[in-house]
């Protein structure tokens, strides 16, 4: 072969075109590419800048033909192998090849919470429900009581898909649904993800967990909230748990109030889980506010009723000690293995 | 809102100890974030007033002095002090020898160039009360050497950090905690002093409200003659416990009766203003003001606005502008004592995330009747700390409505809380925290206006109150369902079935670059949409822990998926997996979820992007295969399931069947056929040819070799017949046998082995 600078880059995309495999494609590079191609010694001995300049641009020229080509052909050699390596699908997976599967596996924290907390409401006699996460506001804000301008209702703090649908921000909407569906006797938790515009970081995920509470009945009292909560907290976290009630204020309750577990951690004197209080926060509660009875069109005083929420994630990290959320959604199979 | 106590107990007379009070509170009205003691940390008796009998030049320093305070001991001290702000016969501020200050250092007699020095001679910055460290304090003459100084400056002070609800703005004052105090301790609110001062002058305010909305109240106060300068002691004091920096006297009395009442204020240097007039509107198109912060803020149409003549001077409750501001040249100042709409000034502080001390109080709510006290307290601390001349009053006021009275039930009371609490203890408290009774009802205090307005919110007052008596009980149940459903309990017997295969759970995000679903406002570029399938989270948990080296990675995950429906999307539950192994483990896994659940799948060759084209197999609810090799590192196992679909297909209920008591005839059956024809057709067709006499069939061999020919297998089946009435015959089973050969050779050409 001749060094013709008039037809050295058309030779070289024509004898990559006849390549067909990566070695042969691999040689077409060798040959004109390499350190004892025609081109190669050409730029060697080059002397003035546009001989360079218009030398330099062949060989990225031909390198990208190159790496081109070599791409498909490695894809089509791929396709190649992977259609040898055809096997029967229908056939029994012990003839599929050696099943290596040996360990056993482990359920999730958030799972394994999840199933304590259904266990205990299943012995409460509550059943439970999940509703759907993409929302209207509809039933994520206004039937529970959010005034217009209230920050949650802000994208800035609210995940929304469309003008009036929201990915729900708790897992009360499903509460609503089953308040439409059906008449009290109602005792329900519902558990599930729940969305905010969160930054991921140490401490938040926009993606969470939370189990909620409804029950309403004729003759439900805060007393009744109290009890059944001291309950649930002495199943969850041990049975010299007492819980104490702060007043404070949800859309959604009237009257609300905080749950307090005191600190199985340091027993009430006081350390860093329980910021030195001995009693550590576990979400809302409150009395069924007497607007939702009217929102799903029943006499605000037939039935009274109390609701909670708390988180799933926060259960797990107080029962195992686990610092932080991230643990929850990294997948670390060396942090999952230990559940 | 940080409380130093002593300002609290000013306002409200009652007996608790701290630790009871924030037990109280805590319960019955606000988060308290804790306590904080602020001051001289140790032995406050070491503090005392001293009379300078002697100051002369350090004989060994130039620029110290060598004083003789007399303490009202019998003997003078002798005091190094580095300050020349005052001499012989001045009252100071002495730490003796033993004495801790605030920053940790406990004084000793010890010799400053040669001279013994018996303590200290305090500056503000040295007891925590002030910034200022160019002099020592000078007292007020009166004192008499040897008075505590605990008695004449807050030495020490201790903070409640409290957080109020949203629902009581009434909290974020002092005054306000301490009537809610007064009324949990049964003590006594001290009035607020409603004395104005003297008038000295009559000059025309010029106050102009042209939205009535957004400003139902305005009191505009002219003084003349103003000297700006430092607040007192006590009262830079009191803001720095608080934390609130301390600037000018007048500035710091803004500051001072906002915390006191809750009624934020601001003040204009009047001579800035253009024709001396104060305009309350919205602002203008394009208009801008240079806020306190130095920014320069665009003003949209729907914030409110204080104006001069001419300009814009202060965004309304949010931040005042640079121009006006107060300064120590000013001398003639408009005192702005006003009532500000909370949800447009929400929308203002929020859009330009502009957020103060004062926005806050106006956001969620500020009783209006404050503005004409806060306007009272403030003109009183002008006058007085400096010197002013108060000489013109303005006050423009909207109609502002009229107290709402309701009903209470004290039974309704009793009913929702599950405690009897007799009528007149239910009235006791209302009557304590301002609520008037009539035989209307109660009228609500105009401080819980926004957030009293129904029976059940004084239930609510009651409860607070009560929330430790109530007991704790259990609902009185005439009906039970505790239950999982169906689908619930399947849920539980896949996870529990691919934990047993071998399969950890991950919990993955619901969020991935691409979706049907797509966020108009993603949270990152991967974060963008609702996942339509579970394998790509579960790809990249794979290949995290493959990253940090762990091995025999398997991870499975039970989610929804999120799909285009009609009004709303169509939410799927999903159930998907990854195993680091190959095709094999995948397809063992997916067979344990079908056996468990008795659906029986129909296995068909597919091919999707992500999966090997040779090793991917289709069923009805889903798919199984091993991943393409592009996608992760070595081979890789997975599969995903729709899980509303599994568990529609699964059987409501066992269809028992009675265990023979006949013995099977068990054969083994190889057949040399095409490598074309799957497995499964084989032994649909080998089932369908035995009829019900054929137990159990499946393939238990698979070979290629010489043997078979090329593009030809051998496949073995295992089959059992039997009878649930009798014992078969040899000479059934081998017909049994006979029409399986016969079939599988006529459909497939398939050729028994010898
Ligand atoms: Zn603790």
């Amino acid at each position: 072969m001749e060094w013709d600078p008039e037809t050295y880059e058309r030779d070289a995309v024509a004898a990559l075109e006849r390549a067909s495999t990566s070695e042969e494609v691999e040689s077409v590079s060798v040959s004109f590419l390499g350190r004892r191609s025609y081109l190669k010694q050409a730029l060697r001995e080059v002397r003035d800048r546009e001989t360079g300049m218009r030398l330099n641009a062949m060989r990225e020229a031909i390198e990208g033909a190159v790496a081109e080509k070599l791409a498909k052909v490695q894809a089509d050699e791929l396709a190649r192998k992977l259609a040898e390596e055809r096997l029967d699908v229908t056939l029994p997976a012990e003839l599929l090849g050696p099943v290596r599967l040996r360990r056993r596996g482990s359920l999730h924290p958030s799972t394994q919470v999840r199933r304590d907390v259904e266990d205990i409401f299943l012995g409460l006699g509550y059943e439970i429900v999940d509703g759907r996460e993409v929302e209207t506001t509809r039933y994520n804000f206004d039937a529970l009581g959010f005034p217009d301008w209230h920050p949650s209702r802000s994208p800035r703090a609210t995940l929304y898909l469309g003008d009036d649908t929201v990915l729900r921000t708790e897992t009360s909407p499903a509460q609503i649904h089953k308040m439409e569906s059906t008449r009290p006797p109602i005792y329900i938790i519902s558990i599930g993800r729940v969305y905010r515009r969160d930054t991921i970081d140490a401490t938040h995920f926009p993606v969470f967990h939370q189990f909620e509470g409804l029950a309403i009945d004729k003759g439900i009292t805060m007393a009744d909230l109290k009890g059944t909560l001291l309950y649930v907290m002495r199943q969850l976290y041990g049975p010299e748990r007492e819980v104490r009630f702060r007043t404070h204020y949800f859309p959604f309750t009237e009257p609300s109030m905080e749950p307090d577990v005191s600190c199985f951690v340091c027993g009430g004197a006081g350390c860093p889980v329980c910021k030195h209080s001995g009693w550590i926060e576990m979400g809302g509660s409150g009395m069924v506010d007497p607007y939702l009875y009217e929102f799903v069109g029943w006499g605000p005083e037939e039935y009274t009723g109390f609701a909670f929420g708390m988180g799933i994630e926060r259960t797990a990290q107080l029962r195992y000690g686990i610092p932080g959320i991230r643990p929850f959604w990294d997948n670390d199979l060396r942090f999952l293995r230990q559940f | 809102m940080k409380v130093p106590l002593s300002w609290l107990r000013e306002y409200a007379r009652f007996d608790a100890t701290t630790e009871q009070l924030m037990h109280a509170l805590s319960i019955s009205s606000a988060e308290v974030n804790g306590v904080e003691r602020l001051g001289v940390p140790g032995d406050i008796s070491l503090f005392k007033v001293g009379v300078v009998l002697e100051a002369e030049k350090h004989p060994n320093a130039d620029r110290l002095q060598l004083t003789k305070v007399d303490v009202g001991e019998a003997k003078p001290y002798q005091i190094v002090c580095g300050a020349w702000n005052f001499g012989v016969g001045a009252k100071v501020a002495v730490a003796l020898p033993g004495a801790t200050l605030p920053n940790g250092l406990t004084l000793e007699r010890r010799k400053l160039r040669g001279e013994v020095s018996e303590g200290m001679i305090l500056a503000e910055d040295e007891v925590d009360l002030g910034s200022d460290h160019d002099g020592i304090m000078v007292l007020d003459d009166a004192l008499t050497p040897g008075t505590p100084l605990a008695d004449v400056l807050p030495l020490v002070e201790e903070v409640l950090d409290i957080e109020a609800t949203g629902n009581r703005p009434d909290l974020l004052s002092v005054y306000g905690i301490a009537r809610e105090v007064a009324a949990l301790f049964d003590g006594e609110l001290v009035p607020l002093d409603a004395t104005e001062p003297a008038h000295t002058g009559d000059e025309p305010v010029d106050v102009r409200v042209e939205d009535e909305d957004g400003c139902p109240r305005y009191v505009g106060r002219l003084f003349r003659d103003v000297s700006v300068g430092e607040s007192p002691i006590w009262l830079k004091a009191r803001l720095r416990f608080a934390g609130v920096r301390a600037i000018s006297n007048v500035v710091d009395v803004t500051n001072y009766v906002m915390l006191a009442l809750g009624s934020p204020l601001h003040v204009f240097d009047f001579e800035t203003l253009h024709g001396g007039r104060i305009v309350v509107r919205r602002a203008k198109k394009g208009e801008e003001l240079r806020t306190l912060d130095g920014a320069v803020r665009k003003l949209d149409r729907s914030d409110l606005l204080i104006a001069d003549g001419e300009r814009a001077i202060a965004l309304a409750g949010v931040m005042g502008g640079e121009e006006t501001e107060v300064s120590e040249t000013t001398s003639s100042v408009l005192l702005e004592a006003a009532n500000f709409e909370p949800i447009s000034l929400l929308r203002t502080s929020e859009r330009l995330a502009l957020r103060t001390e004062g926005s806050n109080r106006w956001e969620k709510g500020v009783d209006p009747h404050l503005a004409g006290p806060a306007a009272t307290m403030a003109t009183r601390l002008i006058v007085e700390l400096a010197g002013a001349r108060w000489t013109g009053h303005a006050d423009v006021q909207a109609t502002l409505p009229e107290p709402s009275v309701i009903q209470l039930r004290p039974e309704r009371t009793s009913a929702v809380l599950g405690l009897e609490v007799p009528a007149g203890d239910q009235s006791a408290i209302l009557a304590k925290l301002g609520f008037e009774q009539s035989n209307a009802g109660f009228r609500v205090p105009t401080w819980r206006a926004r957030d009293v307005t129904r029976e059940i919110d004084l239930v609510e007052e009651v409860a607070r109150f009560k929330m430790e008596e109530i007991p704790f009980t259990l609902p009185q149940r005439d009906a039970m369902f505790g239950r999982l459903t169906r689908w619930q309990r399947l849920r539980r017997l896949v996870e529990d079935v691919l934990t047993g295969c071998g399969f950890s759970e991950a919990y993955t995000s619901t969020f991935v670059a691409e979706g049907d679903l797509r966020l108009p406002e993603p949270l990152s570029l991967e974060a963008a949409a609702l996942r339509t399938s579970l394998i790509g989270s579960l790809v990249d948990a794979a290949r995290h822990n493959v990253s940090v080296g762990t091995a025999e990675v398997a991870l499975f995950e039970i989610a929804r998926t999120y799909h285009t429906g009609r009004e709303l999307p169509d939410e799927r539950w999903h159930v998907a997996g990854i195993v680091d192994g190959g095709f094999a483990d995948a397809k063992w896994a997916v067979e344990q979820l079908y056996t468990a659940l008795k659906v029986h799948p129909a296995y068909e060759r597919t091919s999707e992007p992500h999966l090997h084209p040779g090793k991917s197999a289709s069923t009805a609810e889903g798919w199984v295969g091993e991943l393409h090799p592009s996608l992760l590192e070595g081979q890789w196992g997975a599969f995903e399931l729709d899980l509303d679909a599994l568990v529609a297909a699964a059987p409501e209920a066992v269809e028992f069947e009675e265990v023979s008591s006949y013995p099977e005839v068990r054969q083994d059956l190889a057949f040399v056929v095409d490598d074309a024809v799957p497995a499964a057709e084989l032994l649909a067709a080998l089932r369908e040819a035995a009829g019900p006499e054929l137990r159990s069939a499946a393939v238990f061999d698979e070979y290629r070799g010489e043997q078979t020919g090329a593009g030809k297998r051998s496949l073995a089946f295992r089959v059992a017949f039997g009878s649930p009435e009798r014992t078969l015959t040899d000479d059934e089973a081998t017909e049994l046998r006979g029409r399986i050969v016969q079939a599988l050779a006529d459909r497939f050409g398939a050729v028994l082995r010898a």
